[in-house]
């Protein structure tokens, strides 16, 4: 008997998808955009979503991961659901907003067409560039196909190690990428080139991520990887050049590397830091001398993944919080009914909290009731702060750890550059006040996408650039790392001037 | 009534210099160690403990705590050792191979010895033949494990398997934690017993010792 389907309709955008009667939702709607960060396993709640016609039966996960009232307005685990009958369904975590790069930047010597591509954990950005006058002609933003598997790097190397394929299908989605922003000039393509982590650098690569496993971390495949068009299966000119950029070591790979290129780390005589403050938060901090570099395990709190009423940069998200007159005033994204906390709106959340007493320096909320109201129905909650606590505890130790290692204080740098998308969007004030980034105000800017824009740069570089010497740090090595965590996971008294 | 209403403020309040203050006070005016231990570091402990299930304290007041309760037991380890005094459990606690987050570790390891267990701690990256080595030289009644990567957890089960070879497994009591672990998982790799946080697992090291 063939497989009967059913026709679901994903809101707010309107997209149907029919899928076979029965099955569990998770592969379909993966490939929609809908994440699951635990990797399916219902233990999250990170794959939520909100029946808005028809009817799905509440599972025993459903009834962990939801109170009842929200189980009541129809929220269910999308990686536990099954369904015979027609739904609508809400996906609040499906907007997203895939980061590029606008940076003018000038051509070399090189001629034809060049393809950059920033391969992240989440998203996917690439853009098609003239090597001889570096302007941009084209830009394409996916998410990744592999978040099927998991949020974070460690689910992906775990999904590999068990014996799933995640190469076959980045390499093909990436071949999509290119034939989109290629099409109609697929001859004039001479060279790709490609950034990511370490760990999306061994997956596209088809090398073992079983070193990535276990510490040392220690990989024997760190370097830069080149392959013929044929070799991925991509229909580009045999003569067409595509090469992943190497990685930097542990799991800081060339996202870094490019990064340090685009901050102008390569060149200055002043120290400059970059902090990528994604799920793994990697720092760098160098001149032309000499580079350090660590990753940390932030967790996914900037993302507000760990957050009970986190979601995504979504309508009804509050996205900003400030004080006006000592009372909180929130800016819900769409001017609709405040749903949740995206991540910059946790930040300025906890920063006002901090300002008017309501949480106190340890994080406790002051007047025990373990809850912090912040707009509407919109509440933080006690462990909330404390998921905040260990993200931000994480970087501002990473990033006191490598100034120590260099014997420098955060004044003494010339820039403090945030890169990514939680970067790019979070107030600088409450980013200093909450203590994730102890630095003067004036020193730290968003970046942008570094990796994409770096990435550009190696490609339209006339010959390889002359790197300094880049020294990977392993934190969790270092004796100090376990007082400086635990110092920096308290928030600060107050701001200096 | 604890003996030294000093030693549990500091010990609370994490001040590890207090704590040693205190501590060697209380020794000159005669107190003895064992009472010391039992009747004012282990309450202290337990009130951290229920002060961090009560979302009160977080992960760096139970590691000022932890810290300040290693200040008082600096002075006391040496005068139960000299005075022959042995505790009455003992366990060993390390991170498995492959994985060097020893945090949870650390704080799982203090508040047992605030309970009043002796606590032989290997450090991180242990390897299952070191956890071998170490329960048949040492002979603890509690073997703890922690992971905090969801690729390390294997080596818990490889852990548990090297006891079982070595003959050594029905000797102790296996008890495993860290982020990724679940009671599920402890009972899929035979071991005796999983918290999800530091006070579950002196409760759990408590109960499994008064059914044994």
């Amino acid at each position: 008997m063939s497989a009967e389907f059913v026709r679901i309709r994903l809101e707010p955008l309107s997209v149907e998808v029919d899928v076979p009667s029965g099955a569990l939702l998770v592969s379909s709607l993966a490939d929609h955009g809908i994440e699951f960060p635990c990797g399916g396993t219902g233990l999250c709640g990170g794959c939520g979503v909100r029946v808005l016609a028809g009817s799905l039966p509440i599972t025993e996960a459903d009834r962990a991961a939801f109170p009842a009232k929200e189980l009541a307005a129809g929220w269910r685990l999308a990686c536990q659901a099954r369904t015979h009958t027609p739904l609508v369904l809400e996906c609040g975590q499906w907007h997203m907003d895939v980061l590029t790069d606008n940076a003018g930047l000038t051509g070399s010597g090189k001629r034809g067409l060049g393809i950059a591509i920033d391969l992240g954990t989440t998203t996917i950005a690439a853009q098609i560039v003239d090597m001889a006058s570096g302007s941009v002609l084209g830009v394409e933003t996916e998410l990744n196909p592999q978040a099927h598997f998991g949020s974070d790097v460690m689910n992906r190397v775990r999904a590999a190690l068990h014996g799933d394929d995640l190469t076959t299908i980045v390499r093909a989605a990436l071949g999509q990428t290119v034939a989109r922003l290629a099409r109609g000039r697929e001859a004039e393509i001479v060279e790709v080139i490609l950034v990511g982590n370490t760990v999306m650098h061994h997956l596209f690569s088809g090398r073992s991520v079983a070193p990535l496993a276990a510490a040392p971390f220690e990989s024997p495949y760190l370097g830069t990887q080149d392959f013929r068009p044929e070799d991925l299966g991509w229909s580009l000119p045999a003569s067409c050049t595509v090469r992943f950029a190497h990685c930097l070591g542990g799991f800081v790979g060339s996202d870094i590397l490019a990064g340090i290129v685009a901050t102008g780390m390569v060149h200055s005589d002043a120290l400059i830091a970059l902090i990528d403050l994604g799920t793994n938060g990697e720092i760098a901090i160098g001149n032309r001398h000499g580079v350090v570099c660590a990753s940390t395990a932030a967790g996914p709190a900037f993302e507000a993944g760990s957050i009970r009423m986190g979601m995504r940069a979504a309508t009804g998200a509050i996205s900003s919080v400030s004080l006006l007159a000592g009372q909180l005033h929130a800016t819900v994204i769409g001017d609709a009914e405040p749903r949740g906390l995206c991540g910059s709106g946790l930040v300025d959340a906890v920063a006002c909290g901090l300002a008017t007493g309501a949480i106190l320096p340890s994080g406790r909320v002051a007047d025990g009731s373990k809850q912090f109201p912040v707009a509407g129905s919109v509440v933080l909650y006690q462990s909330d702060i404390r998921e905040l606590q260990l993200a931000k505890g994480a970087i501002a130790s990473g990033f006191k750890l490598l100034l120590k290692h260099l014997g420098a204080e955060s004044p003494d740098l010339q820039a403090i550059h945030l890169a990514g998308a939680f970067g790019n969007y979070v107030q600088i004030e409450s980013a200093i006040r909450i203590g994730l980034i102890d630095a003067p105000r004036s020193l730290v800017h968003a970046a942008g996408n570094t990796a994409l824009r770096g990435a550009k740069m190696l490609l339209l570089a006339a010959t390889e650039p002359t790197l300094p010497p880049i020294e990977h740090i392993s934190l969790a090595a270092d004796p100090a790392f376990q007082d400086e965590f635990a110092n920096c996971m308290t928030f600060p008294t107050e701001l200096n001037p | 009534m604890a003996q030294s209403p000093e030693l549990y403020d500091a010990i609370l309040n994490g001040n590890a210099k207090k704590a040693h203050a205190v501590t060697q006070a209380a020794i000159d005016a005669g107190v003895l160690p064992m009472d010391l231990i039992s009747e004012t570091m282990v309450p202290a402990m337990d009130e951290v403990g229920r002060l961090f299930e009560a979302e009160e304290y977080f992960v760096p007041e139970l590691l000022l705590a932890g810290r300040a309760m290693k200040g008082a037991m600096e002075i006391l380890r040496p005068l139960l050792v000299a005075a022959g005094q042995k505790l009455a459990v003992r366990v060993i606690i390390g991170t498995v191979k492959g994985d060097l987050h020893d945090i949870g570790k650390n704080i799982v390891a203090s508040m047992l010895e605030g309970s009043g267990f002796e606590v032989i701690d290997l450090g991180a990256d242990v390897s299952p033949e070191s956890f071998v080595a170490a329960v048949k030289e040492r002979e603890p009644h509690i073997v703890c494990m922690s992971a905090l990567l969801t690729v390390t957890m294997p080596a818990m089960k490889t852990t548990i398997d090297a006891l079982t070879n070595a003959g050594v497994r029905t000797k102790v009591k296996v008890l495993i934690g860290g982020a990724p672990v679940t009671s599920q998982y402890a009972k899929e790799i035979g071991a005796d017993g999983y918290s999800e946080n530091a006070s579950g697992a002196v409760s759990l090291v408590k109960n499994l010792l008064a059914v044994a």
